[in-house]
């Protein structure tokens, strides 16, 4: 059966770049040529190239010389008959079916990763590593901030220690609070509080004059201690970086522009995410002191305040969700 | 015909010229099959069979690229490369990992990395080259390192204390080493453009650029006042010049791309093998803007068909003018090429496609 097939093509020998027309044919187990070059190997040590609409099969020998078929029919008709069989993952992209299939899978995989696996995942390894790794992080960004974006707090000392004291006087909703610090600081960015992976709780005057109401910042301050204790700074790092770098898998064909903005987008969620999970935290912590939520209800009230007057969002809060849906979030919690 | 001639000319005279154009033959719909497959298997296998996914995605691109009837083929290893790759994680994930760390770490690890770069280029290059073949002879790269450290680094640090002004200097001088000290087989690339043809593109984008960037403004700016005072609101008056002007910055690029594309390859040659570019500045903005749209308007899947659309129109606007024929080249055979400097290349997204 085989021997009836003869596919006529160009012989390259791997020496020159000179074309030698050539038959292909098998006999007996064996891959040969007969024509302006001669040769005749066992097929075992002949590499077929894979299966593709439009490119020409090769044959590829040991020493690099090969064959070039004229014609795909041929070439794939002598294939057939010698039982050449392609590659499970080759016949994956040929069928339309099977690619529809895996589309569905990749989908799906992608979007339980996202949502579960790797919010999961990286919640373990922040747990499993220890606190002094997340304090190596971040190290020198109060430092820049101190040069570009603060100044030496204002408030009076006495006021600082009666906040902080009255602070370290609330019990955390749950064991295990890690060490931090509290630190005052002048703002020239306006209100704010941020936590640093150091253990570093910033809060500016400018929050503790919107505020006025104590309890209030105990419950800004409670939220902060939520991020350090969920040790968000480690998670949204691992979650960053993962999808950063699967955004890159995927997208990493399109232009540049266009790449960035989804691994964006996707990392804004955890981004909220986290900003509710500290808002839980603080929450049950206000509620283990007997503080009531109308405390925190009033920092949320202030920041969406600010947010309708300054018009669009402050890039603080680009990351968080809006103060209205966090307002009415806990406003749930209380019903 | 021509090998007839070849027969009856003495050898003295001019070999005949025919010419043959680059033809790309891979379809979107096909490479979108294996771009779904490869990255299902490679987020499943956590990165590792990205490897594969690269051998194959290259295999069928060469193979689909036709000179002369014979078509390319590419010969890189898996293995080699998921070795460099896991090289290159190591280093790029060192770096980020510097940058989150402390500043101070990262300025010293961004150090590392520019001294390292030009080394990886190299490496990347020989690499790249080595595992291209036609016609059953492989290419390759004979530059030296002291060259990759000249051009990749010495020369762009020096372009950027001049302000840009060595620049198109430095382009040239890149794509000089690139371009001569490729071979195939014993044959090497040669390149023939003038530093003062860099100069001349890059001044023609700064003229076009400022010039009709100023012009663009104030006819803007005249008509959002007109629309302004017919009292279509001032907001609306504002947006003018710049609907005016991303566009036109964007033709221009695309002008600039096409020529500094022709200049390049029209003064290369393979032996006495010249090419020729017709790259236009409408096919660029054609391509790009349908490009883009489709990969909006299909949450990203479209990517694989705008790929093939783009390797397709590079090559397709490439001609080789092929002097008597291209049998007269020789196999230089010589041992493999590691694929460190690939992987950080690659994780890197630096383009080094000739």
């Amino acid at each position: 059966m085989t021997d009836a097939i003869a596919v006529p093509g160009r012989f390259y020998d791997g020496q020159s770049a000179r074309a030698h027309r050539v038959v292909l044919s098998v006999r007996d187990g064996h891959a040969c040529l007969e024509g302006e070059a001669q040769r005749c190997v066992p097929l075992a040590q002949v590499r077929v190239s894979e299966r593709t609409a439009r490119a020409p099969r090769k044959l590829t020998f040991a020493d690099e010389a090969c064959f070039e078929p004229d014609e795909r029919a041929a070439m794939e008709s002598l294939l057939h008959a010698t039982g050449h069989r392609d590659g499970s993952v080759v016949r994956l992209q040929q069928s339309w079916r099977a690619v529809s299939i895996a589309l569905a899978a990749l989908v799906l995989v992608l979007a339980t990763g996202y949502l579960y696996v790797l919010p999961a995942g990286a919640a373990w390894i922040a747990r499993a590593l220890p606190l002094s790794v997340e304090r190596q992080l971040g190290q020198g960004v109060l430092d820049v901030l101190d040069r570009h974006a603060f100044r030496p707090t204002r408030l009076p000392a006495a006021r600082r220690t009666a906040l902080a004291q009255a602070f370290a006087r609330l019990a955390p909703p749950r064991d295990g609070a890690p060490p931090y610090r509290l630190l005052f600081r002048q703002s020239r960015i306006g209100p704010n509080a941020f936590a640093l992976p150091s253990g570093d709780i910033v809060l500016t005057d400018e929050l503790v004059t919107l505020l006025e109401d104590d309890q209030a910042i105990l419950a800004t301050l409670a939220h902060e201690l939520g991020h350090l204790h969920e040790r968000h700074m480690t998670r949204r790092l691992i979650q960053g970086s993962v999808v950063t770098a699967v955004g890159t898998l995927v997208f990493g064909d399109a232009t540049s522009l266009l790449a960035g903005l989804p691994a964006l987008a996707l990392d804004l969620r955890y981004s909220r995410d986290a900003e509710q999970e500290a808002d839980d935290y603080a929450a049950a912590m206000l509620r283990q002191n007997g503080i009531g939520l109308a405390h925190l209800e009033r920092l949320f009230a202030a920041l969406q305040e600010l947010e309708e007057k300054d018009g669009a969002p402050p890039p603080y809060l680009s990351s968080h969700p809006p103060s209205a849906e966090r307002l009415a979030r806990l406003r749930r919690q209380l019903d | 015909m021509s090998a007839v001639l070849e027969k009856i000319t003495p050898s003295a005279a001019p070999p005949a010229v025919t010419e043959e154009r680059f033809v790309f033959t891979a379809s979107g719909s096909e490479y979108f099959r294996i771009w779904i497959v490869n990255l299902l298997l490679t987020i499943v296998t956590l990165g590792v069979y990205s490897a594969w996914a690269k051998v194959r995605t290259h295999q069928y691109f060469y193979s689909n690229i036709r000179l002369a009837g014979s078509s390319f083929e590419y010969h890189g290893n898996p293995l080699a490369i998921l070795k460099g790759l896991l090289i290159g994680v190591a280093l790029l994930g060192g770096y980020q990992l510097a940058l989150h760390l402390s500043p101070v770490a990262g300025f010293a690890m961004m150090g590392v990395m520019a001294a390292l770069l030009p080394w990886l280029l190299w490496k990347s290059l020989q690499f790249a080259l080595h595992n291209s073949s036609f016609r059953g002879i492989r290419f390759g790269f004979r530059g030296s390192l002291g060259g990759a450290y000249l051009n990749y680094l010495v020369l762009p640090i020096a372009s950027v204390f001049t302000l840009g002004l060595l620049y198109p200097f430095v382009h040239q001088r890149i794509k000089r080493f690139q371009h001569t000290e490729s071979r195939y087989g014993d044959t090497f690339f040669s390149f023939d453009a003038k530093v003062g043809a860099f100069y001349k593109a890059y001044g023609h984008l700064i003229v076009l650029q400022i010039g009709g960037g100023i012009a663009l403004g104030i006819a803007g700016a005249i008509l959002g006042a007109l629309l302004g005072w017919a009292g279509l609101g001032a907001k609306a008056g504002m947006i003018v010049p710049f609907i005016l002007i991303y566009p036109y910055m964007l033709c221009v690029t695309w002008a600039f791309m096409a020529v500094i594309q022709n200049l390049i390859w029209n003064h290369t040659q393979l032996g006495p093998h010249r090419f020729v570019s017709t790259m236009t500045w409408q096919g660029l903005m054609k391509l790009y803007v349908t490009n883009t749209l489709g990969m909006i308007f299909t949450l990203g899947l479209y990517i694989p068909f705008a790929h093939v659309r783009m390797v397709k129109y590079r090559l397709e606007c490439t001609t080789l003018l092929v002097a008597g024929s291209l049998d007269d080249v020789s196999a230089v055979k010589g041992g493999e090429v590691g694929a460190l400097g690939d992987g950080v290349v690659d994780l890197a997204g630096i383009d080094l496609s000739l």
